[in-house]
């Protein structure tokens, strides 16, 4: 059975994320019709845009705690400034490795329990 | 042009009263609500029906608490609020019966927030995310906390001093959740939460309740309210996040245009505050805000943390209350007991953690949003 995205909506699956880019110029993600955050136009004027998947670390931290035990702890979160503009946080692959903001960063799926595959940052190359 | 609080009819803080901040408890949050406003009641020395309206600051009890508790203290028929700003509800609340004294709509109002420690809801908007549900409020404050280390290079110790000054304070403050003084060591100490963040660097949320009571000056002098213990509402100031540019933290630039325009409409600069009350959910938090706020340029601020400029009878007393991390954050409550704290310092009322003459005090909260309020007070 082939491996199933967890998220279709947000990324592909090569690793690029699924955002969107308003006629005003700004870049998004995820993608979205509701409304512009920057000028309010809506509708047809806001157009789906793929976006690199690659960025820089801002900040990461390891989590300790969590209150879903669901999601086993230690995990690291990330916050990335996109090469096309939007930040995103998310999971990064390493579970507890330190990593020193500035690092490039790049997206990539990996395997998630049987048969699923979702997103993940990890140090570039 | 529109006009500021300021250019109104003069506004005063003439009643404050608490119900202390407390691990949730079998206290219906009646008890804790009617116990704050009769506090404020006695405080003012005024009764419950010359109060002619009330907003009630609540974010976790659910539709229409309000009626509930208040018909406790004799159902008036006065017109009645709720107001849900998430950590920022209180501090709307009062703005908003600040802003009816102001405008002459009524002489007497009273702001008054309660709180139990309810699961949060939030109905989705239609637009997925990454990993949201695993990025908790400390995992944000802790991605703050290392970008923060990081480019001013301080310590994760530094930074947790804040926590020592804070459980300091509250540790003289009858109505804080934490009474209880902590070392350095002891704040260290906890186990780890996300990243270097120790449980004691962290907001115990609670449940609790304040209540605040603003006058008009007519109102101060037809009931024979005490005007020398009248504390004026100098500065009024809300603002929402807008775009900022990547890398800039949104709850610091938000603080900074915020408390820009209310220092200019209270005609005072950064030097002349004594108190500040600001949200320090977070240790890192209050690093960010006194810089922002423009006690010291970005960076320094662990410089006046060490010297003891941030302390009671330093420069500024930062969080004297204990703030939010040993006085505690009970939602609803928490920005209206701010306002009780400034008003209790610029009386000389507040006993054994008193700044000595504070003339000046500035109350700072953000809520998840985010929204930002801010509001200068001033003894006569
Ligand atoms: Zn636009």
């Amino acid at each position: 059975m082939e491996n199933q995205l967890l998220k279709p909506t947000l990324y592909t699956p090569a690793g690029a994320l699924l955002g969107g880019r308003c006629t005003c110029g700004h870049v998004f993600f995820p993608m979205q019709t509701h409304g512009c955050e920057v000028c309010g136009r809506y509708g047809a004027d806001l157009q789906p845009m793929t976006l690199s998947g690659r960025g820089k670390l801002l900040s990461a931290t390891i989590v300790h705690l969590h209150a879903d035990k669901a999601r086993a702890t230690p995990f690291t979160i990330g916050k990335i400034a996109l090469a096309e503009g939007p930040v995103v946080r998310t999971l990064l692959l390493d579970r507890d490795r330190e990593i020193a903001p500035g690092t490039p960063m790049a997206a990539r799926l990996v395997p998630i329990g049987e048969t699923g595959l979702d997103l993940r940052f990890a140090p570039e190359g | 042009m529109a006009r500021t609080l300021k250019d109104l009819r003069p506004v005063y803080v003439v009643g404050i009263g608490w119900h202390r901040y407390q691990n949730p408890s079998d206290t219906p949050y009646v008890t804790l609500g009617v116990t704050a406003i009769r506090e404020a009641l006695g405080d003012a020395g005024i009764e419950w029906p010359t109060v002619e309206s009330a907003y009630v600051a609540t974010a976790l009890l659910g539709m229409a608490s309000g009626r509930p508790m208040l018909r406790h203290l004799g159902a008036t028929g006065l017109p009645l609020s709720h107001v849900e700003n998430a950590s920022a509800s209180g501090s709307t609340a009062f703005r908003q019966a600040c802003i009816e004294v102001a405008s002459g709509l009524t002489d007497v109002s009273l702001a008054v927030g309660v709180d139990k420690r309810n699961p949060v809801r939030r109905e989705g908007t239609g637009i997925d995310n990454l990993a949201e549900d695993a990025i908790a409020q400390f995992t944000h404050f802790s991605l703050l906390t290392n970008e923060y280390a990081h480019r001013h290079k301080v310590s994760f110790e530094d930074i947790a001093r804040v926590a020592v000054k804070n459980h300091r304070n509250g540790a003289r403050n009858r109505n804080a959740q934490r009474q209880q003084e902590r070392s350095l060591e002891e704040v260290l100490g906890g186990r780890k939460v996300a990243g270097s963040l120790t449980p004691l660097q962290c907001t115990p949320v609670g449940e609790g309740a304040a209540a605040v009571i603003v006058a008009s000056e007519d109102g101060i002098r037809r009931l024979g309210i005490d005007a020398a213990r009248a504390i004026r509402v100098v500065g009024s100031t809300a603002r929402s996040e807008r775009v900022y540019a990547a890398g800039l933290g949104f709850d610091a630039v938000l603080t900074k245009e915020t408390t820009t325009i209310a220092l200019e409409e209270a005609q005072v600069t950064p030097r002349d505050l004594d108190i500040i009350e600001l949200h320090d959910a977070f240790t890192v938090e209050e690093l960010h805000y006194i810089e922002n706020i423009g006690l010291c340029r970005e960076g320094e601020g662990v410089h006046l943390l060490k010297e003891g400029a941030l302390d009671i009878g330093g420069r500024c007393a930062v969080n004297s209350s204990g703030g939010l991390i040993a006085m505690g954050h009970p939602i609803g409550p928490t920005g209206i007991g701010q306002i009780g704290e400034i008003a209790l310092q610029l009386r000389g009322e507040a006993g054994p953690r008193q700044h000595p003459n504070a003339r000046t005090g500035l109350a700072h909260m953000v809520g998840v949003g985010a929204v930002c309020y801010v509001h200068i007070l001033q003894r006569p």
